[in-house]
Parts: C-alpha cells; sequence; structure tokens
C-alpha cells in the first residue's frame, strides 16, 4: 500500500517535469514523458488499476498544462497501459522483457498522437522527426520504466508476481 | 467472446480513448468552451508551476557547472553555493532587465504599434507541434491571429486566447507562413518550413519571390504587411543561402535570429496607428 501511495507524487512531479522542465532542456526535439512512464512501472509491478488513474489523469494534465488537444496524451498513455496490461497481465516480467514491452506500448501511444496531430493538420518533416526525436524519446521513457518498476514494486494480494 | 465481454475494465479503458479522442478532437480548433474554462483556471497555476521550473533550472546549472565540483570540501561548497545562489538570482535579475530594457526600445522605437509583453508560461510536450503559451489573453486585448515579436524579430502568430493566456504558433512550426519582402530590393515573398541539411536547421524558406529577384546573401527580410496579421516593416531575419537551382523548390534560406527555445518574454502587436503607419 505504501509503495502504490508513492503514485500520486510520482504523478505529479511526472507532470511538472513533462510541461515545465523538459521541454526547456530539450535537444533535438528528444523529451521523454514520464507521466506514461509512471504509468507503466504502476501497470509492471502493481495493477493495471494503479495505472489507469495515472495514465487518465496524468495525461489530461498534461494536456491541460501544455498540449493543444485536451484528451489526446490522456487517450495515449491509456492506450500504453493497457498494451502494457497485454503483455504483464498474468505475469511479472524480467526487466530485458520489461524494457521491450513497455517500448511497444509506447510506440502503440506514440502512433496514436503521431496520426492524430496528422488529421488534425499539423505538418513536421516525418522522417527527421521520427529518427531524430520520438524513437530516442521513446527508448528513454522505456528506460525510465524500469527503476520506476522497482521502486512501485509491491506483493501485495492481486499484485502481479515474477515470471 | 463472452470472456472478451467479461473483461469490464478493458472495456472501460476502451471506451474511455474513445471518447478523450473525441474531446481531443472537439479542442483540435480551440473553439471548445470547457477547454478554455479549463486553461484560464488553471493558467495561475501553470504560471507559478513555471516560475518553480525557473529556479529549479538555475540551481542545476549552478550545481552541475564546473567550477563548482572543483569546491574544495562540503562547508565551502555549500557556501560557494549560497553566493552562487544570490548570484544566480541577480544574473536573473539582471538578464531580466537586460530583456526588458530591448523590448522596452522597440516599444519605444515603434511609437505607431500598440503591444501588450507577456511572459512564456507553458511549452508544447508534444514535439510536432512548435508553440508556446504567453499569460497574456482577452483580458489585455489580445485576439487570435495578433503577431507575437521580440527585439530579435517575429515570433509567431497568436492561435487561440483565452482570458489569461494566449497559444502562440512559433515560426518554427511547419503550417506558419507569413508575408515578407526583401528589404533591399522591396521583393516580396512568403517565408515558411523549414529547412535542414545534415541535421542541422539553417532556417525558413523563403518562396514566391519574382523571377526577377536580385536576393542575396546577408539581405535583410522584413514582414510586407500583406495578409494584415504582420504590420509592415517587422525584422524577420537575414538571408543565408540563395537557392542556385532554378526555381520549383524555394528561393532563399532566411536565418532567424529570436531564440525560440529559450524565448521568455515578447511583444504581442494589438494594434497599429494607420496615420502613422
Amino acid at each position: 500500500m505504501k509503495r502504490r501511495i508513492l503514485l500520486i507524487p510520482a504523478a505529479l512531479v511526472a507532470v511538472f517535469l513533462d510541461c515545465f522542465v523538459f521541454p526547456q532542456f530539450t535537444e533535438n526535439g528528444v523529451r521523454p514523458l514520464f507521466v506514461p512512464a509512471v504509468a507503466l512501472a504502476a501497470v509492471a509491478s502493481t495493477k493495471v488499476q494503479d495505472g489507469i488513474p495515472v495514465a487518465f489523469f496524468g495525461g489530461l494534465l498534461t494536456d491541460l498544462f501544455c498540449n493543444p488537444y485536451i484528451g489526446l496524451s490522456a487517450a495515449a498513455y491509456l492506450l500504453a497501459v493497457s498494451v502494457l496490461y497485454g503483455f504483464v497481465r498474468k505475469n511479472r516480467p524480467k526487466l530485458p522483457l520489461l524494457f521491450l514491452f513497455a517500448l511497444v506500448a509506447f510506440l502503440a501511444a506514440e502512433t496514436l498522437i503521431f496520426v492524430f496531430t496528422l488529421i488534425a493538420g499539423a505538418r513536421f518533416p516525418i522522417g527527421t522527426r521520427l529518427l531524430r526525436a520520438t524513437l530516442p524519446s521513446l527508448i528513454l521513457e522505456s528506460l525510465a520504466v524500469l527503476p520506476l518498476a522497482a521502486l512501485f514494486r509491491t506483493k501485495e494480494k492481486g499484485a502481479l508476481t515474477r515470471r | 467472446m463472452r470472456k472478451l465481454w467479461k473483461n469490464r475494465p478493458m472495456w472501460i479503458t476502451m471506451t474511455a480513448i474513445v471518447l478523450l479522442i473525441v474531446l481531443a478532437a472537439f479542442t483540435a480548433n480551440g473553439k471548445g468552451t470547457g477547454d478554455s474554462l479549463f486553461r484560464t483556471a488553471l493558467a495561475p497555476v501553470g504560471e507559478a508551476l513555471h516560475s518553480v521550473q525557473q529556479a529549479v533550472g538555475a540551481f542545476f546549472t549552478r550545481v552541475f557547472s564546473p567550477s563548482e565540483l572543483e569546491a574544495e570540501n562540503a562547508r565551502l561548497r555549500e557556501t560557494l553555493l549560497v553566493q552562487q545562489e544570490k548570484l544566480a538570482l541577480l544574473d536573473e535579475t539582471e538578464k531580466e532587465n537586460a530583456r526588458l530594457s530591448e523590448l522596452l526600445n522597440f516599444v519605444e522605437a515603434n511609437p505607431q504599434m500598440r503591444f501588450v509583453t507577456a511572459s512564456v508560461i507553458g511549452r508544447d510536450s508534444n514535439p510536432y507541434i512548435d508553440t508556446v503559451m504567453l499569460n497574456a489573453g482577452s483580458r489585455s486585448g489580445v485576439t487570435e491571429k495578433m503577431a507575437v515579436i521580440t527585439a530579435e524579430g517575429v515570433v509567431g502568430r497568436v492561435t487561440e486566447v483565452g482570458p489569461n493566456w494566449c497559444r502562440v504558433r512559433t515560426m518554427l512550426n511547419d503550417e506558419m507562413r507569413i508575408s515578407v519582402m526583401v528589404q533591399r530590393t522591396r521583393d516580396e515573398g512568403m517565408l515558411g518550413g523549414l529547412y535542414e541539411k545534415d541535421g542541422e536547421l539553417l532556417g525558413a524558406m523563403l518562396y514566391y519571390l519574382p523571377g526577377e529577384a536580385d536576393v542575396r546573401v546577408g539581405d535583410v527580410i522584413r514582414t510586407s504587411g500583406i495578409g494584415g496579421s504582420f504590420p509592415k516593416g517587422l525584422y524577420v531575419g537575414t538571408v543565408v543561402a540563395v537557392n542556385d537551382e532554378g526555381k520549383g523548390t524555394y528561393d532563399a534560406i532566411v536565418s532567424m535570429d529570436v531564440d525560440f527555445l529559450h524565448l521568455e518574454n515578447a511583444l504581442i502587436v494589438t494594434g497599429v496607428d494607420e496615420a502613422v503607419r
């Protein structure tokens, strides 16, 4: 229970980092997002029910503070949570596997944002953005999930067990 | 199939995702009333958090600078940190003074224009959209399509307005197009879309110059006033490359002086005195 309480401050700090810190220090558009990282870490180490509110409220706060489309990040983060849950719903994966699962989940979320922004009319150099900014960001985000998952790990009833 | 229907959390999540996408589509044009209300309520919080971020940023810049790593011991380091923190605050104040003085000089040099000064309170976390949020809105007379500038040149255009905030699409956004002219030859063209070479951003592309236009490297580019958003004569940038390979793509590359990544203050042009203009 104690560890799960950590999720609330972690999610708030993640919103602060995503909206106010990383956009300032971004290099070539590489911006790892911590809200989905916290949400995925929660799914991977506690229960999926813990990741959903983090993704939903964290995503909405992020959108309200710093994105033009309210709900898009929340939807993308929820999608990432769902994808990861599909991978880890029975057993807690080992770290290298968790990294790969998180990467796939983030790819799904990024694809949703990418397609939505394209449909909404945004124009940008697709190849450059994907290779130079998006992929490094996704890898950093997936790496961030690993220590966070270790931090939130709990042995409560109903929590995932190691495979 | 029945098993799938029984997975209630999954269906709730999927429904939430669909509803959120609908909400995002609804707010995409910036016209949603709820959207505006939420953002208006959160604008002061955002401003406060932005101040915290600046303080934290200044602190870390000091802590991780090489000179501090060379400090001889913990006590001295602590003392040094306190002193440097004070210096950082002074430095910050000095820089802010310089920035605001620069803006003031610009305002005084352009008496025909009416401005609202604003600070940046948010930047996009979505890497596909280059916009910033400023802490001035309709209460200060800001409306959509107004020009946003600094003493270094044109920043962008207001695309969304709340009572105490507005969103600005910067020149880094590929959708931005502004009508400009070459100061030396008075040839008019269109500026917009970024030009990158070997991963390095060289500037924005200049299109639609007349066939006989004699644009050269070093030419100053200013707004032409056509289109109405941007008053005539605002500095945009300088030509850094000319396309010699014939027409069809772009005519020249224009380098902009505005530091979009570290933008902190800007002027919103709320009006121009036609008599002076």
